[in-house]
């Protein structure tokens, strides 16, 4: 196959949502030769953005663009191992959680998804997230960025405890955060300190694109 | 000028939209309400004990004066019983933290409990409670989770997603027997005497899917249209509640036809239908819709804006009712439960109801 083919069909594997194709296409990338940081982009990358644009569209719905993202996690399982040192520190690093004392994680994945397709390098801290756990992880993977969601009024302030940790920690001049969830607002996260709101995955990576 | 009315009469003639002294009211009010019992009390008590959770009902309607209410706890209910783990804080709103679906196979492993225990037994006893001391005062719904609620709080959202195409039939399966638990759910309601039924179908909403995705997955005839027509067969009306954005209006107004429909109105997502919208695309034509104060307000905008939000949204619901040849069929409401938390206002909650009385009023020049 010629490198378009494969990269053509790493892009229709995350498209279509077929995770074992997304596999096979990325260990033939390597096996031709094409970088990973090629098959990443041109492949992988380029799949989801259009997954993403259709979603926004309402040409697919969220069970497609979860397959689509599956399929994107399982090729980037092979090729990451591959890609050079100084590549992968040129992504710009990003710690994300579900605030403590909530367990709704499907916002939260979703723009953990758009974000690693944006060129992120995302560290997923999961749900039910303690507020230390932001500040620790996003201080030991050297974050750029740490975004939290709740979906629950009730946890909402956790997000203010995560930015006031940040303070007190000396993190927060060298961070950005952001917020998102369906209580949340630009009115709230300014009051909490926030940088940045995102209404959806789409806005969040975008804000967070500009910023840097 | 049309006279004074009581909760119930205008209620009943909101229904039929017929002309009312002014508009009805609902904050959704109800997990909020343990903050005005005597006794101090948790959310899980509250959410554990039939009589907190009827007392809390109570006791919101006493102090709020509200003209409706539906018996929501939380969407753990179900899942609850069916295996699933369940945090219970004692001030956030209990929530599944282990499902029971990890498998595939687990979705044909699902047994329908028995409704009388668990706590499945504890809302509808404490519906049965609450309309005991409520039905001559106000209308009294109970509130149930559709099938879809049901399983992706028993397995989480995103595998049941993932699964409506990698083990489609394990899916069904896993609904079947939700939909014999939401049966047997009917049933107990219908000994409560709640007047109506509100059903959670929050998945109808294009955020998340699709009209295939949903018809196939909750909407037909064999899951929600069963329980729809098994609502009203046992003498309850049938209701939904769906705080989704982007909701599925044509589904499940123009659809499903219910008597009351419970939504919310996201300003800032391009599409949500604002209530001037709804009402003017026909779909307070047959239902009654209730929404859509922002629920966030209850917690932090002072009396005087949330006050003044409840007189904007009239002004357009009023304007709408009239240039649609409407009187009544619009129900000032919060779209989502008004938080829970501690730190929401009740006096905005108050203040909600209190502006609808005052300018509520419905007069087409």
């Amino acid at each position: 196959m010629t490198r378009e083919e494969i990269l053509g069909g790493l892009e229709k594997a995350v498209v279509s949502g077929n995770k074992a194709l997304a596999v096979k296409d990325a260990n033939s990338a390597l096996h031709a030769g094409i970088k990973a940081l090629d098959a990443i982009d041109h492949g992988l990358i380029k799949g989801m953005t259009i997954v993403g644009d259709k979603y926004a569209t309402h040409e697919i719905f969220l069970p497609q663009v979860l397959l689509a993202a599956d399929a994107m996690y399982g090729a980037l399982d092979v090729l990451l191992p591959h890609l050079p040192v100084e590549s992968a520190k040129k992504r710009i690093g990003v710690t994300i959680g579900v605030i403590e004392g909530d367990v709704h994680d499907i916002g939260k994945n979703l723009v953990k998804t758009m974000l690693t397709a944006g060129g992120f390098s995302v560290t997923d801290l999961g749900r039910d997230v303690p507020i230390d756990n932001f500040i620790q992880k996003t201080k030991e993977k050297d974050a750029s960025v740490v975004a939290m969601s709740t979906l629950m009024t009730p946890t909402m302030d956790g997000m203010k405890q995560v930015i006031d940790g940040l303070v007190e920690s000396g993190l927060r001049m060298k961070v950005k955060t952001i917020i998102g969830g369906a209580p949340c607002s630009q009115e709230f996260a300014e009051d909490i300190g926030s940088d940045f709101f995102g209404m959806n995955a789409q806005e969040a990576v975008e804000k967070l694109k500009g910023a840097f | 000028m049309v006279k004074a009315m009581n909760h119930l009469e205008r209620c009943m003639a909101s229904i039929t939209d017929q002309p009312v002294d002014h508009l009805t009211a609902y904050p959704i009010a109800c997990g909020v309400n343990r903050r005005l019992l005597s006794t101090p009390t948790t959310y899980a008590e509250w959410a554990s004990d039939p009589k907190k959770f009827a007392a809390g009902f109570v006791a919101g309607q006493k102090y709020f004066d509200y003209d409706w209410t539906f018996g929501l706890m939380d969407l753990s209910v179900c899942a609850h019983d069916l295996g699933a783990k369940v945090r219970m804080d004692e001030q956030n709103t209990p929530f599944v933290t282990d499902p029971v679906i990890k498998t595939p196979e687990d979705y044909e492993k699902l047994v329908v409990p028995d409704v009388t225990k668990g706590r499945c037994g504890v809302i509808v006893e404490g519906t049965r409670l609450f309309v005991e001391q409520l039905k001559n005062t106000i209308v009294c719904a109970g509130f149930l989770e559709g099938p879809l609620l049901v399983l992706t709080q028993s397995a989480g959202a995103e595998k049941v997603f993932m699964d409506m195409y990698n083990n489609r039939s394990a899916v069904h399966k896993a609904l079947e027997t939700i939909t014999e638990l939401d049966a047997e759910m009917v049933k107990g309601f219908a000994t409560t005497g709640c007047a109506g039924l509100a059903w959670d179908y929050l998945w109808g909403s294009y955020s998340c899917l699709g009209d295939k995705e949903y018809d196939e997955f909750e909407g037909q005839q064999k899951y929600a249209g069963r329980l729809n027509k098994m609502t009203a067969d046992n003498g309850m009306a049938f209701c939904i509640h769906n705080c989704a954005d982007l909701p599925h209006l044509d589904t499940q107004i123009k659809g499903m036809k219910p008597v009351i429909y419970s939504m919310a109105y996201y300003a800032l997502i391009p599409g949500s239908p604002s209530p001037k919208e709804v009402i003017g695309k026909g779909y307070c034509d047959g239902t009654l819709v209730g929404g859509n104060i922002d629920p966030q307000q209850f917690v932090r905008a002072s009396v005087e804006k949330i006050q003044k939000t409840t007189m904007n949204l009239l002004q357009e619901v009023k304007t709408a009712l009239c240039a649609k040849g409407l009187h009544s069929r619009y129900v000032v409401a919060s779209g989502c439960e008004v938080p829970p938390a501690l730190i929401t206002k009740l006096e905005n909650i108050k203040e909600v109801v209190d502006t609808t009385k005052k300018y509520g009023q419905v007069e087409c020049g």
